[in-house]
């Protein structure tokens, strides 16, 4: 396979420009990443402290293989929610390691209101189910939780894709035949105490761990009975009497031993096999990636650039290089896993969309997972385009895509806007792992747009009431708009709410890519179906 | 596989196939026995073909491989067959740099008579919230930029004409 042959000069102003910007851009995203996972107030640790409990982190130092990396999902969900009062959702979730076997680990962090369940909380934890379930990864459940945030009830209970979805889930893991753990590190209250009861396998924490539907206070509320947590659902109790609880650990030390210990007598099916080359690193640095985004998200780049420096040896073979240039496809490999690459490199016209769907099918057939790299600001749009039936080949776009049997994965490199956030497989589509990188947005449309089409809508409807508007009062409907409009599409939106599995620095895609192919490997690939293509 | 090399500067067509019992080296004059067995010091080798033992040192890098033998080293690149096969001739550039979509111009940075180089920035338009810069496909000299900053223009618009070239 060919080497990529970088055209940038990383000598000239624009590259330095650029690396000033996104350097400045990390720099600020590494601190809240930081604050989300190891600043709390002094108070809450202590009271950790005082419960004789190790924090979350510490926790999963014990459980992984050391040395092993950890793919950590959203670790900013939910930083423009609740005043950014509920660092990470109060929970921490990824891929990782144990006894050499990928697993995924869904750990409450009681450093954070008690590891309480607010209504991110489960929307993260209900991701990483769906993550397990896709990939068929084991699950261990790290329990401590205060229970359901009740201020917020109907956030946290009711819906289809609340509460009840993570046991659903669970139940799923079970029927798929693929185990769970549940180490109870705290209390399991109410709902919460069907993590443990509905794992394979739970360890209880003397002292500290505890599991009941009704926790003391709501018993004696409820029937006046009067009784401590330990006779009430300690480790002793349900570990030798309800057999509620399968193995007793006196510390936390031997409580994750004692869960590594169980993974190890796992049998382990074997992974799907794809084609694969020997690993080798990009030829040309990753970091170089920094001063490649524009600064400016309007302006054009080339995405090959960006590929140089993300799969094996810089290596890519470019497919149909002539033919719908706005979409760039081709093979490489990443971490030496072969894949099928769908990045941008401007508008969605007939032609590059008809490209996709065609590509998308050739590794459909060759059962070759793929990649979408989005900077995608929408399908063109006017009269030409729609003759030609854009709107059509769109939908062959998506019914390849929507349809593909094999893994996928998206990046969202820069813009993400419209029906090509779909086309390109934005969320809805069912990305194995989706990532976005700092400065990326997400819209219908862009900010200035959305903003003008509801600032134009008001200016109107105030013109038809006979009110002539100065150039003052026209800005003072448009600026506001536009400022939540600018806000709304930006990547901390994004991942404070969970459309995406977190904000990645450029750097750090070509790992997180190739362990979630790895990841992904786990579940075999079904021969290829579609639906019907509009033709 | 069909390959080629690159041996101090100079190209060669060769392949290595196996018959079973021994591997032979294809070279445009002919198939050649040969064998290769590590010897000694690190990266020693001996060459065993034609009738001839040579004591030979290799090093293998990324790009090329280096032998050294008779007190003479040797770097043997690997040239892509794609890439060298590939046609040199792209035809030649277009005088006319054509509207890729509709848009709009947003700057001029070029005015007819200048000279201008392959690669340089001749204007940039902006379609669908994408700023693209559209560059001069060749050396030459402009004879006409039809639009101002502001204007709106089609589908495949001429926006840039560059003078035809001098024989």
């Amino acid at each position: 396979m060919r080497r990529i042959e970088s055209q940038i000069d990383t000598n000239s102003p624009d590259f330095k420009a650029n690396h000033a910007a996104m350097s400045e851009r990390l720099e600020e995203f590494h601190a809240r990443q930081h604050a989300a996972r190891f600043e709390r107030p002094q108070r809450d640790i202590d009271r950790l402290a005082r419960q004789n409990k190790l924090g979350v982190r510490e926790r999963l130092n014990l459980l992984l293989d050391p040395g092993t990396p950890f793919l950590e999902f959203s670790t900013l969900a939910a930083c423009r929610e609740y005043d950014g009062a509920v660092p990470g959702a109060a929970v921490v979730t990824g891929i990782g390691i144990v006894q050499g076997r990928e697993v995924a680990i869904h750990a409450n962090d009681a450093s954070v209101k008690g590891g309480a369940w607010y209504p991110h909380t489960v929307k993260k934890i209900v991701r990483l189910l769906d993550v397990a379930l896709e990939n068929r990864l084991p699950v261990i459940h790290i329990c401590d939780s205060a229970g359901g945030f009740l201020p917020l009830q109907h956030g946290v209970f009711p819906d289809r894709y609340l509460g009840g979805r993570v046991f659903r889930n669970q139940v799923k893991l079970s029927q798929a035949n693929i185990p769970q753990i549940a180490v109870v590190g705290g209390h399991c209250t109410a709902g919460g105490a069907y993590v443990p009861t509905l794992s394979d396998y739970n360890i209880i924490i003397e002292g500290t761990g505890a599991i009941f539907l009704g926790g003391p206070p709501l018993v004696k509320a409820a029937t006046g009975e009067e009784v401590g947590v330990q006779e009430l659902g300690g480790a002793v109790m349900h570990t030798s009497v309800s057999g509620t609880g399968d193995y007793r650990a006196a510390t936390e030390e031997q409580a994750f031993s004692l869960a590594r210990e169980i993974v190890s007598q796992w049998t382990r099916p074997p992974k799907t096999i794809i084609e694969t080359a020997a690993f080798e690193e990009p030829y040309y640095d990753p970091k170089e990636l920094y001063g490649i985004i524009p600064k400016d998200r309007k302006t054009q780049f080339d995405m090959r650039e960006v590929l140089a420096r993300i799969v094996d040896g810089s290596r890519f073979h470019e497919y149909q290089p002539d033919y719908g240039t706005t979409m760039v496809c081709g093979f490489a490999h990443i971490w030496g896993y072969k894949v099928g690459i769908l990045a941008n490199n401007g508008v969605l016209f007939n032609d590059s969309s008809l490209k996709a769907a065609h590509f998308m099918q050739l590794c459909n057939q060759n059962g070759t997972p793929l990649i979408f790299f989005q900077n995608i600001t929408g399908y063109m749009v006017g009269r030409e385009y729609e003759e030609r039936g854009i709107a059509k080949d769109g939908a062959k776009m998506l019914m390849a895509q929507g349809g593909s049997v094999v893994p996928k994965f998206t990046v969202i490199a820069n813009a993400s806007y419209g029906a090509g956030n779909y086309g390109m497989c934005g969320r809805a589509w069912d990305a194995r792992t989706l990532f976005m990188w700092p400065q990326a947005e997400i819209g219908v449309m862009g900010a200035d747009q959305a903003a003008n089409t509801m600032a134009d809508v008001k200016i109107r409807q105030l013109e038809r009431e006979g009110k002539k508007l100065s150039e003052e009062e026209t800005a003072a409907i448009r600026d506001p708009v536009l400022e939540k409009f600018r806000r709304d599409v930006e990547a901390y939106t994004s991942t404070s709410e969970l459309w995406d599995d977190g904000i990645l620095d450029p750097a750090d895609t070509r790992n997180a890519l190739g362990m979630s192919i790895s990841a992904s490997l786990n579940a075999p690939i079904d021969d290829p179906h579609y639906g019907i293509f509009r033709l | 596989m069909r390959r080629i090399f690159q041996i101090n500067g100079e190209e060669t067509e060769c392949w290595l196939s196996h018959d079973g019992n021994r591997f032979i080296l294809n070279t445009p004059d002919g198939a050649h026995p040969c064998r290769l067995d590590p010897a000694g010091a690190p990266g020693g080798h001996v060459l065993r073909t034609r009738g001839r033992v040579q004591d030979l040192r290799l090093a293998v890098g990324p790009d090329a491989t280096f032998v050294h033998m008779n007190g003479r080293t040797y770097a043997i690149g690997r040239v892509d067959p794609a890439e060298r096969l590939a046609g040199r001739d792209g035809g030649a550039a277009d005088d006319r740099i054509v509207a890729p979509m509709p848009g709009t111009v947003v700057s001029v940075n070029a005015k007819p008579g200048d000279h201008v180089r392959e690669g340089q920035p001749l204007l940039d338009i902006e379609s669908m919230k994408l700023e693209t810069s559209l560059t001069a496909p060749r050396d030459g000299v402009v004879a006409e930029i039809p639009f101002a900053a502001g204007d709106s223009f089609g589908l495949k618009a001429t926006l840039a004409l560059l003078a035809p070239e001098e024989d």
